[in-house]
């Protein structure tokens, strides 16, 4: 429409917001089950027939991105490409077998080797991967199940700002804000060590009593049984540390993580071809496109919103309410960036937050960081505050709740409301320290 | 007669104990009914829903997990098959509380007996939160009558006995 004849810029810009409120209502409520990519490629579809963004302007906000759309990528690889290797199932067998037949102690190695594989893989790698090898231990083990399925799918966000390559949010948002690692690591490594010990602490507080007596190992099948080919196991292991390795070299240099994530994920890859471990196919089979999608319209939504500069007067708004001084960019950063990922997904949280932080450039770099790192943190942690890290299914549980009907849900609801606020004020006060 | 007895990994002797005024009865049938829950697998589909992932995990990994589930199940079942000799054993999948009350109906049992709460997840001591969510649904849904089996506590009483007090006060 517009491509064909001229609109006024309140139109435009009303046209615009209109969109980008649908989307991520869309989003939020997923009317008719329709999934998340399907709701955002329809937003950007939409603004390019309206003629409100332009093919060209569309298609270099994706080339722009490429960096994520890679990470996102290899990341998803190479978690796919060392499941197969049997590598997680392998090492959640040794964390139980250096538990000492301790339910406590591998409860803490649990989330040990989540953050571990957080750390380097990603947060869904632990969420994905790690949590239903879990569970199929703890069933084996006849131990609870909830303290552990939690313990997973909370430390896989609590850990995910210990490195750039953590969580593909880091990558977002460090994307339009470079940081160095040294940076990254003083703003947010000591954090997250302490996050990690408050959750830790928690729930072992929590589940104490269910965490009791002892566990018979003998009831799991042994370690080999899950490694499928020797000889690529061993590969994958050695790969993976040199793509640990790398991972940080890249980062210290600011060279593109997605490279690194790609490169890692083929060397994987040939191994995997050449020990007849998985085919291609098989491998696309494993990742999710959607995702792709999902990004690619969300960039192309907020790049729209940022043009009419609603998003730098959103970004004007959170540093009028920080009044300025780095103490109130962590907290407006923190709570505006974990309540907006319950409002809807995390990943168009950060990128509505990355697109609005544009007005901060102008500030003293303390400020700066404090926004960016609290965005990080805010981004990350947030989707642990609620089942999904959204409040239409809490609103919805309560419904359900209020009429009295068991929902399964309610135990992760409760479980989040009173760890994640915790950990996201002493994570808030310790970024604000370093500072 | 026929009696239900709902196993949840952790109560044999327990149920064992309750079931003792019972074994005399001439035409006893018993059944055990053990339940996987299917509730920390939506869980984990909610966590990959999040991720914008499949809500089901790969086939394969989806074929570990069963086989987990059923040796599991099985395990359980053929340990309360070693003391009660010649019941029948009931291995379901779902929501524990509604199987449980579904199958009590279908199998027409006349007797249901449960544990108020696995002692593994919270104290079994008597108090207001002292009957688990199953437990529960259980005593409001079930089909026949239903003992409920607690553990033997004599420490918390007596209970404190609020006096009484003249009608004009109240």
């Amino acid at each position: 429409m517009a491509l064909f004849f001229h609109i006024p810029d309140q139109i435009r810009t009303l046209l615009i917001a209109g969109i980008t409120v649908v989307t991520l209502l869309g989003i939020m409520f997923r009317p008719w089950k329709t999934n998340e990519a399907q709701i955002a490629l329809a937003g950007a579809a939409l603004l390019l027939i309206l003629g409100l963004i332009t093919p060209q302007k569309a298609l270099v906000t994706l080339l722009n991105d490429w960096n994520t759309f890679f990470f996102f990528l290899g990341m998803m690889s190479i978690s796919a490409l060392a499941e197969v290797a049997g590598l997680f199932d392998w090492l959640a067998f040794q964390a139980a077998r250096y538990s000492g037949h301790s339910p406590r102690r591998l409860f803490l190695n649990t989330f040990l080797l989540g953050t571990l594989i957080s750390m380097f893989l990603s947060n869904d790698a632990t969420a994905l991967i790690l949590t239903p090898i879990v569970y199929t231990l703890v069933t084996r083990l006849r131990l609870p199940i909830l303290p552990f399925l939690f313990a997973c799918t909370f430390i896989a966000d609590t850990a995910s700002f210990l490195l750039p390559v953590s969580n593909p949010i880091n990558i977002i948002v460090s994307s339009r804000f470079p940081l160095d690692l040294w940076t990254f690591l003083r703003l947010l490594f000591l954090p997250s060590l302490l996050v990690i010990g408050v959750n830790i602490g928690i729930f072992f507080l929590l589940y104490r009593k269910q965490l009791s007596g002892q566990f018979e190992l003998k009831r799991l099948p042994s370690a080999e049984e899950s490694i499928t080919h020797k000889a690529y196991f061993r590969y994958v292991c050695g790969a993976l540390i040199v793509i640990c390795i790398a991972y940080i070299m890249a980062a210290a240099s600011q060279f593109p993580l997605s490279l690194v994530a790609l490169g890692g994920a083929l060397i994987l890859l040939l191994g995997a071809l050449a020990w007849k471990q998985i085919t291609v196919p098989a491998l696309g089979k494993q990742l999710s496109w959607s995702i792709f999608g999902f990004i690619a319209g969300m960039f192309i939504v907020v790049q729209s919103l940022e043009s009419t500069g609603l998003t730098t007067q959103f970004g004007a708004l959170l540093l009028h309410l920080s009044g300025g001084t780095p103490f109130g960019a962590v907290i407006v950063g923190t709570l505006g960036s974990a309540l907006g990922t319950n409002l809807i997904n995390n990943v168009p949280m950060a990128v509505v937050l990355t697109s609005s932080l544009q007005s901060i450039q102008h500030t003293p770099v303390t400020v700066q960081h404090g926004f960016i790192a609290a965005t990080i943190f805010g981004c990350d942690l947030g989707p642990n505050l609620t089942t999904v890290g959204s409040l239409a299914t809490v609103l919805w549980l309560l419904i359900l709740r209020q009429r009295d009907l068991d929902v399964s849900g309610w135990d992760y609801f409760k479980i989040g409301i009173i760890t994640t606020p915790i950990m996201l004020i002493v994570g808030a006060l310790a970024i604000w320290l370093l500072l | 007669m026929r009696v239900l007895c709902c196993l949840d990994g952790d109560n044999l002797q327990q149920i064992q104990s309750a079931m003792t005024p019972f074994v005399q009865a001439n035409d006893l049938t018993v059944g055990l009914i053990y339940v996987v829950d299917n509730g920390p697998r939506d869980e984990m589909a909610r966590k990959r829903d999040q991720l914008l992932r499949p809500l089901r995990h790969a086939p394969a990994r989806e074929t570990r997990i069963e086989a987990a589930e059923i040796a599991v199940a099985q395990d359980i079942l053929f340990e309360g098959k070693q003391v009660f000799a010649g019941a029948e054993l009931l291995q379901k999948t779902g929501r524990p509380e509604r199987e449980i009350v579904n199958t009590a109906a279908e199998w027409d049992a006349d007797l249901l007996l449960i544990c108020p709460r696995n002692p593994r997840h919270a104290s079994s001591a008597p108090g207001p939160k002292s009957v688990g969510h199953v437990a529960r649904f259980v005593l409001d849904h079930a089909p026949c009558p239903v003992l409920l089996v607690r553990q033997k506590n004599r420490e918390m009483f007596p209970l404190k006995r609020a006096p009484s007090r003249p009608l004009h006060e109240l």
